[in-house]
């Protein structure tokens, strides 16, 4: 019974395996490059390409480099933020894009969510530098996240749009032919189904924010910089391995929260379980 | 029976209840976005229409902005940047598909771990992952030496600086935005349609080409539409890999606002390259009856 | 469900709690990562600068010998820069560090303030850095460190030396050095040599001058490789045999490969000067100018010159370098460099679009 589940017989899904395997090796090779040249003691303080030596110099340089650190405090403060906003508005957007009953309304949704993936970043930068500047408003930590969230809420929102195609209208249907008001129908029949989409569109939003370099750029202030404009401005003489080191332990810090997040999370799910057939 | 919650096939004559529930859904982004994204890009499209100062603006109206924005320079950028977004779209998709089809349907109990093993790289900061690839690339490097001991290629690497590390680097930063949304559309195909198709004797093949494609294709439209539209804007990539040769649009919008200083100029470069697209994508979703399919 | 509610909601360790405390310790944590408003004891300090442009160790220093920490900002282009400082936006910093062509720009739309010379002491700094054609008198600037534009090259690969920008020119197309060459990405630097080659000069070229350099220019575009970033790695292993950097980028492929060659190239070339300056808007001028003479006290110079391998403005410089240092020549230019053939790039507002848009016609003409 168990094999007609999958389309394709076992042969291929060891093809598809190994694709997958080759996918996770190609999106890995850069990152344990920038572990391993981290530890790189490269040429005048500057990283090299070729490997000249193993140090944990740069760790320590890493630590004390004042505007590299904030530099990351306020990436991983602006993106949490950005991702926060990003999700709850996102996801409200991915849904009403397909649900409300108003075509205009889905259309104009639908617009607006792809004008901001056409729009170029430059472009969205300036205009907020400029719209900042004649209506007044000092820039801090807060205009920065609102100039970020708008790509991170498009992604989210196509995201869980896609989800939401793939949700059974029936479902709802049924639940509104029960009793159920609408807000009740969306908590306990939709977002149980959708909770992947939007975990994933959560992730994004995050990454995306994280990464976020053009719109950052025209948003610093004298206390408000981020780690991509920073690393941006190290090409021009050269990035030390200082900044691989940060990166690096960005990356280990970041994953063993969120292991052990998933981590509690399996052991509570276990333990509810186990209260649900006692 | 289609009875109580009212459908969206309903007549613009007729006065639509709209729950209350969804009013605020809409409501609160449109609200964000236009307070945030759409009152700053009406500036964009104001200031095409002014004089360039140097670093500013002097409000008027001329369409000087656009005729050099229409110039040949120009246009060839953008003509070329749309088949870079074209060709690095398809390739990401190519990718992206076999993958997110493993995930979805072979991984079993392992799918959450397999596909957070697919998002954790994202979890380190691009601009020091484009710079690895430098790193990888250049020549005496491990890949070099990795390929020479395949015998896919002698000699030293060449590939830094060139289209061709372009097109990888592109590949290799839009690939996890291309498998979640083809991930998360095969994911929801359900077993039994599946098992139904194989019992009633399509082989392996025609399951996938007649049932499963189809039922993806909200997700391949997806997936094409969040990586090929960002691709037209991309500045990092062709900088860092590309050896900055090839001036592509938004590197060439980006250098009227930045070093040129001529916001009027390059806010025209921009209001032409958005209504170019959106009138690709508004064809396309025409094609595509707005990237909806309607679900089973 | 309403008995495995009743159930989870009384269990301590469950799903939602779980999600409830993780929920709490990110929201915490940003909490806790947002922007302080308490000062430091001394004041505050705000610098707008490239990264990694001050030796963590002499930031240290400081701090401890004045109680402030500077906070320290980047930019990567003087053109954001002035972006940035002619915007309202641009308000809070105290200390900014333009390039020499960008100073009487921002001087001229009163983004800077003149310098008080009574605060700072000049005494130490080399004279023939001083009073220089992109600001007189040295009214709103102090020379931080500066550079050469030159020429680094492989003599076999090139087949000969190199002398003049005609010679830099007629080496890249020779078959030995095409496909191998590297430009700046500064129209500056690259209509420059053009120009003087002709016999012009740059601040004074006009529109028609420039765009006549365009056919020459997107001529030798298809030798060209790249106008990235200069990589030092590339000119040791040859993927790169030819290239326009500046002396101290050079200095370091001339470590990893002592068969390579460097010249700054006649009839002319060029010398900037990344300078410190203080903005119209500036808040904190006693920390700024407490600042400005720690870092141009004479062992601070050195340090940061052997920090940054660009050479501070402070007079004598070659001979504190420490004895160890690594092709210390270099870090000035070479030996035999004129510094009366050298000379500084001014930005031009109705000239800088000719430039840029040369500049966008040689790259994207550039070889594949």
């Amino acid at each position: 019974m168990s094999r007609t589940r999958l389309a394709f017989p076992q042969p291929a899904g060891i093809g598809f395996g190994a694709w997958y395997l080759l996918a996770v090796a190609f999106l890995f090779a850069p990152i344990a490059t920038s572990v391993i040249y981290s530890f790189n003691v490269g040429s005048l303080g500057k990283q090299t390409s070729l490997f000249t030596g193993w140090t944990l110099h740069w760790y320590a340089m890493a630590w004390r480099d004042l505007t590299l650190r904030r530099a990351v405090e306020t990436s991983v403060v602006a993106s949490f933020w950005s991702a926060l906003l990003a999700t709850l508005l996102g996801s409200a957007l991915g849904f009403t894009m397909v649900r409300h009953p108003v075509r205009r309304v889905r259309l104009l949704l639908s617009g607006l969510t792809y004008l901001l993936l056409i729009v170029p970043e430059t472009v969205t930068g300036v205009s907020l530098l400029l719209f900042y500047a004649v209506t007044r408003v000092p820039l801090s930590l807060a205009t920065l996240i609102a100039g970020i969230t708008p790509l991170a809420i498009a992604v989210t929102a196509l995201i869980v749009r896609a989800g939401v195609l793939t949700l059974d209208r029936r479902y709802e249907e049924a639940s509104a032919d029960l009793g159920a008001n609408r807000w009740q129908t969306l908590r306990f029949v939709i977002l149980p189904h959708l909770a992947p989409a939007v975990g994933a569109g959560a992730l994004m939003a995050y990454v995306f924010s994280f990464d976020n370099l053009v719109v950052s750029t025209f948003l610093t202030t004298p206390r408000v910089n981020t780690l991509p404009v920073y690393l941006f401005g190290s090409l021009q003489y050269g990035p030390a391995p200082t900044v691989y080191a940060a990166a690096a332990a960005i990356m280990f810090f970041t994953l063993a929260l969120i292991g052990l997040a998933a981590l509690l999370y399996r052991l509570a799910a276990r333990r509810d379980l186990q209260a649900r057939y006692q | 029976m289609r009875g109580v919650t009212p459908t969206a096939r309903t007549s613009a004559h007729q006065r639509i209840a709209v729950p209350t529930s969804d009013a605020l859904l809409a409501g609160i982004p449109a609200a964000w976005l236009f307070v945030f994204f759409v009152a700053p890009l009406a500036f964009t499209v104001f200031f095409s229409f002014g004089h360039s100062t140097f670093g500013g603006i002097a409000p008027g109206f001329t369409f000087d902005n656009y005729r050099a924005a229409l110039s040949g320079f120009y246009a060839q950028s953008f003509l070329r940047t749309l088949r870079f977004a074209f060709a690095g779209s398809a390739l990401c998709l190519l990718a992206a598909f076999p993958t997110a089809y493993f995930i979805a349907r072979h991984a079993g109990r392992w799918r959450a771990a397999a596909l957070a093993l697919v998002l954790v790289p994202y979890f380190t900061s691009f601009l020091i992952r484009v710079m690895s690839w430098q790193i990888l690339l250049a020549r005496g490097s491990a890949v070099e030496m990795l390929l020479n001991f395949l015998c896919l290629h002698s000699g030293p690497l060449d590939v830094l600086d060139t289209q061709t590390a372009v097109f990888i680097g592109i590949v290799y930063a839009y690939l996890p935005i291309a498998i979640v949304p083809l991930y998360v559309v095969l994911a929801r195909i359900p077993p039994t349609l599946v098992e139904a198709s194989r019992d009633l004797g399509a082989s392996p093949w025609q399951t996938f080409l007649f049932l499963m494609l189809p039922l993806a294709r909200p997700g391949v439209a997806t997936a094409a539409l969040l990586t090929a539209v960002p691709m037209l804007g991309e500045l990092v990539v062709p900088t860092l890999l590309g050896g900055d040769k090839g001036v592509l649009i938004g590197r060439a919008i980006s250098s009227q606002y930045i070093e040129s200083q001529n916001y009027a100029l390059g806010s025209a470069m921009a209001v032409l390259v958005m209504i170019a697209v959106g009138v690709v994508v508004a064809l396309l979703a025409r094609l595509t009856r707005g990237f909806m399919e309607v679900a089973p | 469900m309403t008995r495995s509610m009743s159930r989870q909601k009384s269990r301590h360790f469950s799903r939602r709690s779980v999600l409830g405390l993780l929920g709490a310790g990110i929201a915490g944590t940003a909490l806790a990562g947002l922007p302080r408003r308490a000062a430091a004891a001394g004041g505050q300090l705000n610098i707008y600068s490239w990264p990694d442009y001050f030796s963590t160790d002499d930031l240290a220093a400081y701090t401890a010998k004045s109680g402030v920490t500077p906070a320290i900002t980047t930019y990567n282009a003087n053109e954001i820069l002035f972006a940035k400082l002619n915007s309202p936006a641009g308000a809070g910093f105290d200390i900014v560090v333009p390039s020499s062509g960008w100073i009487s720009q921002l001087a001229g739309k009163n983004l800077l303030q003149p310098l008080d010379h009574s605060r700072i002491d000049f005494g130490a700094l080399d004279p023939s850095l001083l009073n220089r054609d992109y600001d007189p008198g040295n009214k709103y600037s102090i020379p931080k460190d500066w550079g050469v534009l030159g020429v680094v090259y492989d003599p076999d690969a090139v087949g000969g030396e190199i002398k003049t920008w005609q010679d830099f020119f007629d080496a890249g197309a020779k078959p030995g050095a095409s496909g191998k060459i590297r430009l700046t990405k500064a129209p500056s630097e690259t209509v420059g040599p053009a120009l003087w080659i002709s016999g012009k000069d740059w601040n004074k070229a006009t529109v028609a001058d420039i765009q006549g350099t365009r056919d020459f220019l997107t001529g030798f575009a298809k030798h060209v490789k790249t106008f990235s970033s200069f990589d030092p790695q590339a000119l040791a292993s040859g993927a790169i045999v030819l290239a326009q950097a500046n002396q101290a980028a050079a200095r370091g492929a001339l470590l990893q490969n002592p068969k390579l060659k460097w010249v700054v190239p006649g009839p002319k070339s060029e010398i900037w000067v990344d300078s410190y300056a203080i903005p119209s808007s500036a808040q904190n001028l006693d920390q700024a100018y407490d600042f400005l003479n720690f870092f141009l006290s004479a062992d601070i110079q050195v340090k940061e010159t052997e920090y940054l391998g660009y050479p501070a403005a402070i007079a004598g410089l070659k001979g504190k370098l420490s004895a160890d240092t690594k092709l210390p020549d270099m870090i000035f230019g070479g030996s035999g460099v004129d510094f009366n053939a050298l000379t500084s790039y001014i930005v031009n507002p109705d000239t800088v679009a000719a430039y840029q848009d040369v500049q966008n016609a040689v790259q994207a003409a550039a070889g594949g």
